[in-house]
């Protein structure tokens, strides 16, 4: 990684419950996350039929633990699996596309936090101010749900994708830490 | 974008290069050059880079030069690679490697296996039904790389061709390195059908505002459904307005697919038009109205086929008076129905003729602890023929009432589905025990035309046939139409809008 980590502040009260590390490169606040495994289970199951994944990830700074929000970051990425090489291939959507591939599991799994950032200048935090993070991801669309395509754009299919969102709650996760300092 | 395109027709190569003048090298021939387009070779490796310079002079080996590819990928993992060997007319080979930004691509960035060339189109599951067209334009996914786009769209295309059924498309490794399999995966559709739900949103310019949201808890897929339902106001549906809310739980397989079960409950509070109390007043005979009503009704479907089913079971409701709460009446009926669909499609399909009947029966009789007696036979058919942006409807429906039934059971006509152009305040303002109603549409680009018959009357009362037309946007989801009544003492034409869900 290429990427000046300039330093981590962690509380040694919380150190051995966490799962969560922060760090910084210039502006950029990056979160990595350990045992926070997304390329399993059902999702992997997709993947090696050659199907893509979309992985929406959720970064929010509370001012405490589970306290008001700060500041939170959104970003999408779109996993596949490239049979013939045996490696994940991860794009980030949005702007600008950023694309990678040959990863193995983790090594994409990384790749999708390392691109999910957020700016530290525009937390209005204090170098002594502790904050809280919360990372969350959500797997989207995984059911294959047949659609009538005349009613792709009705509130029918709107309820029947929030009804099967709700169902899929188990394919989102969620892992909190703190309280972090700024270096 | 230049660099994309080159890598595009690279990796079409297979397609592409049989009508081509220039024709790839052969194996074992002598490689006399070697180009990289797209990227800087000398942001390899050294050790790569040894690797492909060495190939020049060297016989051709194409195992040995997708190993290169690889190995480029490997060092370049934000790029894609691919190698073509062109045939020199002196019999040597130029070897080209061309490397591109995966995020270049959309196809790429959505699935990095719409890089491989898909070497068959293949469909498991129920397929017989699909049009020999659909058929032939999968079949022309193969040979090129893989478009996810096309393949969504011919998804959906299956979907529409084989409604009710899961479409699920998947890749697997072809028999050689770089090819792909497409299979579209269809799985049959159940033989008994969660309910359609029965959210709506619906203007009725004499009548006013309905509104009903049904929330389903459940993926298409799945055997179970629950379902929420709110009812803010729905004066649309029956002679009474009511509001409140409604829970249902449908299994579709109880042990075997042939067997379903279905549980509703439903709490309404009633209002009631000034029309309706003014004639209840002056006939006694018909039963009080109320000021809510519980119901509970438990179902048990069987399927003969997936076409065919038969439902069986017990609709219990209490009604509180509304001049003498807390009294109440219980109208405990037994319900039996039998429905029939099915829809045929042209080969090609550019056509198709979708047929649903049905017929229910409710019968308040001794031993179900009730205090009206009554039998209600309702029956229904329905007939679409679709071709193009073209469709034509018709339906037809005949109900009879014996007894004395709830007026919540009692027939109606004139409102945003039937007799559109009458306000059923006018017609009945009590409803009736015996009705007929047909419709004929016809409908382009949704745009269309109708023309409605129907009655609803008493027994001992003559029927009076009444007629109405119109037009408007009707797609079945939303519609927005203009109906006019016929033979109407009032001839004003009656404005319809809303949503169905």
């Amino acid at each position: 990684m290429s990427l000046l980590a300039l330093a981590v502040v962690l509380s040694p009260m919380a150190l051995a419950a966490q799962t969560l590390t922060v760090n910084a490169a210039g502006d950029a606040l990056r979160v990595q996350a350990r045992n926070f495994s997304f390329l399993e289970g059902p999702v992997l199951t997709r993947l090696k039929e050659g199907r893509s994944v979309r992985i929406d990830f959720e970064l929010t700074v509370l001012s405490k633990p589970e306290g008001p929000t700060v500041k939170q970051a959104v970003q999408g990425f779109t996993v596949s699996f490239d049979l013939w090489e045996e490696r994940f291939a991860v794009s980030r959507t949005g702007s600008p596309p950023r694309s990678i591939s040959h990863l193995r599991a983790n090594d994409a799994e990384s790749w999708c936090l390392e691109n999910l950032t957020m700016s530290i200048s525009s937390l209005g935090i204090g170098r002594d101010t502790p904050f809280w993070l919360r990372l969350v991801y959500r797997v989207q669309d995984l059911a294959p749900v047949a659609e009538d395509p005349g009613q792709r754009y009705t509130l029918q299919a709107l309820i029947d994708r929030l009804s099967r969102r709700r169902e899929e709650a188990d394919l989102a996760k969620s892992v909190s830490g703190g309280p972090f300092r700024l270096p | 974008m230049r660099t994309l395109a080159l890598l595009v027709l690279l990796l079409g190569l297979p397609c592409v290069a049989a009508n081509a003048q220039e024709s790839d090298a052969p194996e074992g021939a002598i490689v006399d050059s070697v180009e990289m387009s797209g990227f800087s070779p000398y942001s390899l490796s050294p050790g790569l880079q040894k690797e492909m310079d060495t190939l020049v002079g060297a016989p051709l080996r194409r195992e040995r030069l997708n190993e290169l590819v690889s190995r480029i990928e490997g060092e370049q993992p934000e790029m894609v690679a691919a190698v073509r060997s062109v045939a020199r007319p002196d019999g040597k080979a130029h070897v080209i490697f061309l490397v591109a930004r995966i995020s270049d691509d959309t196809d790429l960035s959505e699935n990095i296996n719409a890089r491989y060339i898909v070497e068959s189109v293949d469909l498991e599951g129920p397929v017989s039904d699909i049009s020999q067209q659909l058929r032939d334009d999968l079949q022309k996914l193969v040979g090129k790389r893989l478009d996810t786009e096309e393949a969504e769209q011919l998804k959906e295309r299956l979907e529409n061709e084989l409604p009710g059924r899961d479409v699920a498309r998947r890749i697997s490794k072809g028999s050689e390195a770089g090819r792909i399999r497409v299979v579209f995966e269809v799985v049959d559709e159940p033989w008994i059908r969660f309910a359609p739900t029965r959210s709506k949103l619906v203007y009725h310019s004499e009548q006013g505002w309905s509104g009903a949201l049904d929330i389903p808890f459940s993926r298409s897929s799945s055997r179970h459904r629950f379902t929420a339902g709110f009812i803010f106001n729905d004066i649309d549906e029956l002679i009474e307005e009511y509001s409140g809310f409604r829970l249902g739980f449908e299994s579709r397989k109880i042990g075997t697919d042939k067997l379903g079960v279905r549980l509703d409950f439903a709490r309404f509070n009633e209002t009631w038009e000034d029309a309706t109390l003014s004639a209840l007043a002056l006939n006694p005979t018909i039963p009080e109205p109320c000021r809510n009503r519980l119901t509970f009704e438990p179902t048990v479907t069987f399927a003969f086929t997936p076409s065919v089913r038969l439902t069986g079971g017990v609709s219990l409701s209490d009604m509180e008076s509304l001049t003498h709460a807390p009294d109440s009446q219980k109208a405990n009926a037994w319900v039996a129905g039998i429905s029939a669909d099915h829809t045929w499609r042209a080969q090609d399909g550019s056509a198709s003729q979708s047929l649903e009947a049905s017929y229910g029966l409710r019968a308040a009789v001794e031993g179900l602890d009730s205090d009206l007696f009554y039998k209600r036979h309702l029956g229904r058919a329905s007939y679409r023929y679709t071709q193009g942006h073209s469709e034509a409807l018709a339906s037809i429906s005949l109900g009879y009432i014996s007894g004395q039934p709830p007026l919540f059971e009692r027939f109606s006509l004139g409102n945003s589905t039937t007799l559109r152009g009458f306000d059923k305040y006018d017609i009945a303002p009590t409803g009736g025990e015996r009705m007929f109603h047909s419709s004929i549409e016809y409908r382009y680009h949704h745009v269309g035309v109708f023309f409605d018959t129907g009655s609803v009357w008493d027994r001992d009362v003559d029927a009076k046939i009444r007629y109405s037309t119109g037009f408007g946007v009707n797609n079945d989801n939303f519609f927005l139409l203009l109906g006019f009544p016929l033979n109407g003492d009032d001839a004003t034409p009656i404005f319809m809008t809303g949503v169905r869900f």
